[in-house]
């Protein structure tokens, strides 16, 4: 007689199989059966300390070397400014974009760090995060397909470049995942179980996806996809709004905030969501197609589909609700402007899930055939994916630095280095011009002095509201109110047309670099040189 | 032997005599400069242009500025007469007020101080803007840095008079010639400047002119038009010493020269600054004289003699607007009006007002004590120093980029953090009220049933129906 895997992940309890021993003995189940059971919970909690082991150390390697991006600095200068400290408040207004869930708990810990420590604080509490979602990963997959299931989606998760690269950064994508993770365990807890105290608290989890990121509003979609797709799920509609209803209790935070605490939060608030609705489409339609699957794993993304294929006939709520959870966001944001590459991580874990179980269906089939036998099947299949995945998140993690980047990739190289020198060498109260927002917002951070972007639009609808343009360059630059001009190459990547505009500044007001941040790159003779990646000009009238 | 030995001796006598002559002579240069008495280097001294105090400062708070009640008759002679209050001057056309000795006389009015607009209408001007005034809304950027550094008080003009004069004691402590004009044959070397004194010491000094045209001195200003007015503010191109001698000359030079200086690290001892058009002499803008002197005091901020510097700020004359306190009378030409002045430096005291007595002789007299000179003439051998403004018992402050914006008065009050921490903090315990909820009542329902695992799967394959397929349930 076979265990399902229901069976073997309820006797696999440690705890279910002291106690049960009496039990046991009076009903006619094979022990041989048990004992297996017990090896394979074995096998599954090894697979998971993996996860989390190799996940936190892809995590933490030289998770400092580089300073923080521009999105990085601003949500620790945003918790900064929550924290009340008195230089980077003066940078980073509090009230933003989006509501402040993640930058509530970097502020908890702010003091921790202090100014200068804050960055790898934050970090690390983003790595915790990270774990925490393969953790809930582990456990939505355990819930929906057993614990073989789980941990394999777990070890998946922990090892994705997607999943790694997002949570090594102080962004909100990271925060969002996790509560997007939690509000798919409960969503499938109540789906198992009917109950609807799982609803209400799905309602919860969902509140708190969005208060770490508005975007992760679209879940809801998810879930009522899911519902319409899945008949046999049984709810009533007054569990249904009692759940929303939780939910806006926990998002009301934002809007409460927002108007009680002043500071300008509430009209900033306003102009962004103008912005997001009418602002020009930042990246082409083909942007998520070219980046996302390769840093989710072209393997794993075709074994979770192969899985799909497999489960075809079964067809369950577990599938309609992965599917759900996958489709939303991603026809959401395909089809929104506004393109952002860790926008698609709440699909992360669903994908692994979904893969981890395509895996172990295969090797069920494996073993059960009778021709091939093939028990070595799932494990190394599992493994292949594990690897494909390893060996890119470990690329990605290297210190090798690079002149381009990619929004949400990563930390600046040089970045913390040309704004420390900046706040050792530059009179208190210098401003900057940078050749877009980032490398401002990053300025501003780590050298304490204000930048402005020179490809911030002067028309307020084609700038983010955050950010004030620089109305007349030149006689700004004449009176003297900016006396520093900063060019990088990453920004100069993006746009190279104000990048030479920049430089003509520097040329036209006797511009004379006074530092340069390098990083060495490969010649094209094979020999490793040294190439700026940020200049600084003095300028003057 | 003996011919080794002696070329041996020979060849160290020739290396110690290489390193003498390679050596000394740099040492020589480096110790003929003599060292400073104060922590100070560098000073520099910028004279701009036709202010009084009264107009510039007259209502920055804490200062000796326009008294209550003011109103300045129209006809001192006729006191219960039409009078004219002091305002704020704002976007109103200003005009170049006449500011000859006999209208400073005719507004001092033997130091009864009412003549400011009845002198100026004896010169066929209206003469009711005399009374009118800036403050921090006009002159954000000077008013900034008097808040972080110092401003005098009582700080007149050397001459009861305009620029040639005043001028004149600002470099040398003397009129240089009994009338408010530059002699035709120049000044003659009788009239010892406080360059003299430098030169003499290898102290190293340099003027530095805004627009700088070498070939206007005293000699061709007649053909100079406008720009003429260097060789008044430049007292040193009256000189014939200093023009005919090309090394003394040679320190006269453009004012680009300070930027290259300050970015080579070749700021001299002593260095002299007159403006061109950014000079603030009215009816010519207030706000490109700020910003004049913005790029100069920035630039200082931003290189290494920053540390060692101070940056004075001061005005020739009152330019025929009012201030109401009376000058003292020192001797038969000053002293004049008080203007505008106030000290830049890594060392002078924090916000501080200086009341101390001072002129144009006083920053003669702070460059004199600093480097161990002898007094150029009586005035300031007699003068206060500037050195109160200063406070060498605490470490140099950091250099600081004055912002051209006034902070308004009404401070903004910040967002409400509580608030913040409040409500996000009650968001995260609802929701982890209501998870923790669900959690609680899941294993209450389970109760501490031992075999609940087994018995529920037994249960479940009882009843299993073949179209639900369900995952796992702890129900």
């Amino acid at each position: 007689m076979r265990l399902d895997t229901e069976t073997r992940r309820r006797v696999g309890s440690g705890r279910s199989l002291s106690t049960a021993l009496p039990w046991i003995a009076a009903h006619p189940w094979p022990r041989r059966a048990l004992v297996a059971v017990g090896a394979a919970a074995t096998v599954d909690r090894l697979v998971l300390a993996l996860a989390l082991v190799a996940g936190a150390a892809l995590r933490l390697w030289q998770i400092n070397r580089f300073g923080l991006n521009s999105d990085e600095a601003v949500y620790l200068g945003q918790a900064a400014a929550i924290a009340g400290d008195p230089i980077l408040s003066q940078f980073f207004p509090i009230f933003r974009a989006h509501p402040l869930l993640f930058q509530f708990i970097l502020a908890l810990a702010f003091p921790i760090g202090g100014t200068d420590g804050s960055d790898l604080v934050g970090r690390l509490i983003s790595v915790t995060v990270g774990l925490a979602t393969v953790y809930l990963a582990y456990r939505a997959g355990t819930r929906l397909y057993g614990r073989r299931v789980g941990a394999i989606a777990a070890l998946f998760l922990a090892l994705m470049p997607y999943h790694v690269v997002v949570t090594r950064q102080i962004l909100l994508d990271g925060p969002m995942t996790l509560g997007a993770t939690l509000s798919l365990y409960l969503v499938a807890r109540f789906a198992a179980t009917e109950r609807p105290v799982w609803l209400y608290a799905a309602g919860a989890g969902m509140g708190l996806t969005f208060l770490a990121k508005e975007t992760g509003i679209i879940l809801l979609g998810s879930i009522y996809a899911f519902l319409a797709l899945a008949p046999e799920i049984r709810f009533r509609l007054r569990d249904l709004a009692l759940s929303t209803a939780i939910m806006a209790l926990v998002i009301a935070p934002f809007p409460l905030s927002i108007m009680l605490a002043s500071g300008g939060g509430s009209q900033r608030a306003h102009q962004y969501l103008v912005w997001q609705l009418f602002r020009r489409p930042n990246h082409e339609w083909t942007f998520y197609p070219s980046t996302v699957p390769l840093a989710i794993g072209p393997l794993l993304i075709l074994t979770a589909l192969l899985g799909l294929w497999l489960a075809r006939r079964r067809w369950s709520w577990q599938e309609k609700l992965l599917i759900a959870w996958i489709a939303v966001p991603m026809l959401f944001f395909q089809s929104w402007p506004t393109k952002g590459f860790q926008y698609l991580l709440p699909i992360a874990p669903p994908l692994a899930i979904l893969a981890a179980q395509a895996v172990t269906q295969l090797g069920q089939r494996a073993t059960a055939s009778k021709i091939w036998r093939a028990g070595w099947l799932a494990p190394l299949l599992a493994g292949a994916i594990a690897l494909t995945l390893l060996i890119p998140s470990w690329t990605q993690i290297q210190t090798s630095a690079s002149e381009r980047f990619l929004a949400g990739s990563g930390g600046v190289p040089g970045g913390r280095e040309a704004g420390e020198w900046i706040r050792e060498n530059t009179p208190e109260g210098a401003r900057f011009m940078t050749v877009g927002p980032s490398m401002a917002n990053i300025i501003q951070f780590y050298g304490h002095r204000q930048g402005k972007g020179l490809s911030v639009s002067p028309n307020p609808l084609h700038r983010n509201p955050t950010y004030e343009p620089i109305l007349n360059p030149d006689l700004q630059l004449r009176s003297g109110e900016l006396q520093y001009v900063v060019w990088d190459s990453f920004s100069a990547g993006r746009s190279p047309f104000f990048s030479e505009k920049l430089l003509s500044y520097a040329r036209r007001y006797h511009g004379r670099v006074v530092h340069t941040e390098s990083i060495p790159v490969v010649a094209p003779d094979g020999s490793v040189v040294q190439k700026p990646v940020i200049v600084i000009y003095e300028v003057r009238p | 032997m003996i011919r080794w030995r002696a070329l041996f001796t020979g060849l160290t006598l020739l290396a110690c005599l290489a390193l003498l002559t390679g050596l000394l002579p740099q040492r020589a240069a480096r110790a003929a400069e003599p060292q400073p008495k104060t922590p100070i280097k560098h000073v520099i001294v910028l004279m701009q242009e036709n202010h009084s105090f009264d107009n510039y400062f007259g209502t920055y708070p804490g200062a000796d500025g326009i008294p209550e009640g003011v109103c300045m008759p129209v006809d001192p002679a006729d006191p219960g007469g039409e009078c004219i209050e002091p305002f704020h001057i704002g976007n109103r056309p200003i005009e170049d007020l006449d500011h000859s000795t006999a209208t400073a006389l005719n507004q001092y009015n033997g130091g009864k101080m009412d003549g400011f607009v009845w002198a100026l209408r004896l010169r066929n001007q209206e003469g009711t803007i005399a009374m009118g005034y800036y403050d921090g809304r006009d002159l954000p950027y000077y008013w900034n840095l008097v808040d972080r550094y110092v401003l005098f008080d009582r700080f007149f003009s050397s001459a009861m008079g305009g620029s040639v004069w005043n001028h004149m004691y600002w470099v040398a402590a003397q009129p240089g010639s009994e009338e408010n004009r530059i002699p035709p044959e120049g000044y003659g070397d009788d009239v010892i400047t406080i360059f003299d004194r430098l030169e003499e010491r290898g102290i190293s000094w340099k003027f530095y002119i805004q627009n700088y045209d070498p070939t206007l001195t005293f000699r061709t200003m007649g053909q100079g038009g406008p720009r003429a007015a260097q060789v008044v503010w430049c007292p040193l191109l009256n000189f014939p010493r200093f023009i005919d001698n090309p090394d003394l000359f040679s320190h006269i030079v453009p004012l680009d020269e300070y930027f290259t200086d300050l970015e080579n690290g070749t700021l001299p001892s002593v260095a002299y600054i007159v403006p061109s058009g950014a000079s603030e002499h009215p009816p010519g803008s207030i706000r490109a004289g700020q910003r004049f002197v913005k790029s100069l005091i920035q630039a200082l901020m931003r290189s290494d003699a920053w540390y060692r510097s101070a940056f004075m700020v001061t005005y020739d004359d009152w330019g025929g607007w009012y201030d109401h306190v009376p000058p003292p009378k020192v001797d038969d030409y000053g002293y004049g009006f008080r203007v505008p002045a106030f000290l830049v430096s890594p060392y002078a005291k924090r916000g501080y007002i200086d009341h101390t007595e001072l002129d144009f002789t006083s920053i003669l007299k702070f460059i004199e004590e600093n480097w161990g000179l002898k007094p150029l003439a009586e005035r300031d051998a007699r003068a206060n120093s500037i050195s109160n403004a200063f406070d060498f018992s605490q470490p140099p402050r950091p250099p600081s980029f004055i912002p051209e914006e006034r902070a308004s008065d009404e401070e903004r009050p910040g967002p409400r953090r509580g608030v913040i921490y409040t409500a996000y903090g009650m968001g995260l315990f609802l929701a982890g009220s209501v998870i923790g909820w669900a959690a609680v009542d899941s294993r209450r329902r389970r109760g501490t049933d031992p075999v609940y695992p087994l018995r529920r799967l037994t249960r479940r394959r009882k009843r299993m129906m073949p179209r639900r397929s369900r995952g796992a349930s702890d129900r």
